[in-house]
């Protein structure tokens, strides 16, 4: 099992930041684009403040892929479409954090046997 | 600026612009009163971030659109696009299944899961493009053999991440 993983994770192509941000933000539950907008910038603490133009090419392809699906919202007046995860896009997301993951480990690994040299 | 930013999303193909549009302006209206509150630097700063994204944004969405049909499309037949759209999505089904094919053989399950799903969507896309269309039989698709058809790009990219590694030389 652990074997499969690996392979997957070795398989799956990195994901631009666009693309993990939007779906990190989406992961708790559905936004709007402006709101995505927000949530974006304060997740990466203010590193990242994503353009319309970026946002919906991201979105587009998205889309495209299934990773994500568009709603009507019902509760606000002015954003009135939504986007959510895909059980697809939930997997896609879970195989890029296991991918970094699995980098992150390897790092601080190395970092570890270097400073006890 | 608004009306800039109006004029310049017709840089967008028109599907792009049919879906997201109105949308964006809505979030570019939102986005643009914050950056305005806080101050001018800011929002020139915005501007040119804007207008930059869009110039990107513009340009990928070309480059993922569907190539424009050769052939005027005559009055009472189908749209040229939504032959595009239905060969498209029965690409996407045979990919799918020959990558499932290959992820088994392979003992890769968790891989093959994913197909699997990947491929329960696609026909469904296919059904409704098909309902939408009035496709059902698809009897016209007989005069467009599938291994004619013109490929999209994006149809292209797909096809090439999934042969296998030993393929790509």
């Amino acid at each position: 099992m652990r074997h499969v993983v690996t392979q997957n994770i070795r398989e799956a192509k990195p994901l631009t930041e666009p693309v993990l941000l939007i779906l990190t933000s989406l992961a708790a539950h559905p936004r709007h684009g402006y709101a995505l907008i927000k949530d974006i910038e304060s997740l990466s603490g203010g590193r990242v403040r994503m353009s319309t133009g970026t946002l919906f090419g991201a979105l587009r392809r998205l889309l495209e892929d299934g990773w994500i699906e568009r709603f009507e919202l019902e509760d606000t007046a002015r954003q009135k479409q939504g986007y959510r995860l895909t059980a697809q896009g939930r997997g896609a997301l879970q195989l890029e954090l296991d991918r970094m993951k699995h980098l992150t480990r390897a790092g601080f690994a190395r970092l570890r046997a270097r400073e006890a040299i | 600026m608004r009306r800039a930013y109006k004029f310049m999303l017709l840089l967008y193909p028109r599907g792009h612009r049919d879906q997201f549009a109105e949308e964006m302006m809505r979030v570019f209206e939102e986005a643009s009163a914050e950056s305005r509150a806080q101050g001018r630097a800011w929002y020139v700063r915005f501007a040119f971030a804007e207008i930059a994204g869009l110039i990107g944004g513009a340009a990928g969405a070309w480059l993922a659109s569907e190539p424009v049909p050769a052939v005027p499309v005559t009055s009472g037949s189908r749209s040229r696009n939504t032959q595009h759209e239905l060969i498209e999505a029965q690409q996407r089904i045979d990919e799918n299944i020959a990558g499932m094919v290959h992820a088994i053989a392979n003992h890769q399950f968790e891989r093959a899961r994913l197909l699997s799903e990947q491929e329960r969507q696609a026909r469904e896309h296919l059904r409704v493009l098909q309902e939408n269309s009035g496709a059902q039989n698809m009897e016209w698709m007989v005069s467009f053999p599938r291994q004619f058809a013109p490929e999209t790009r994006a149809a292209t990219l797909r096809r090439r991440a999934r042969r296998p590694a030993f393929l790509h030389v």
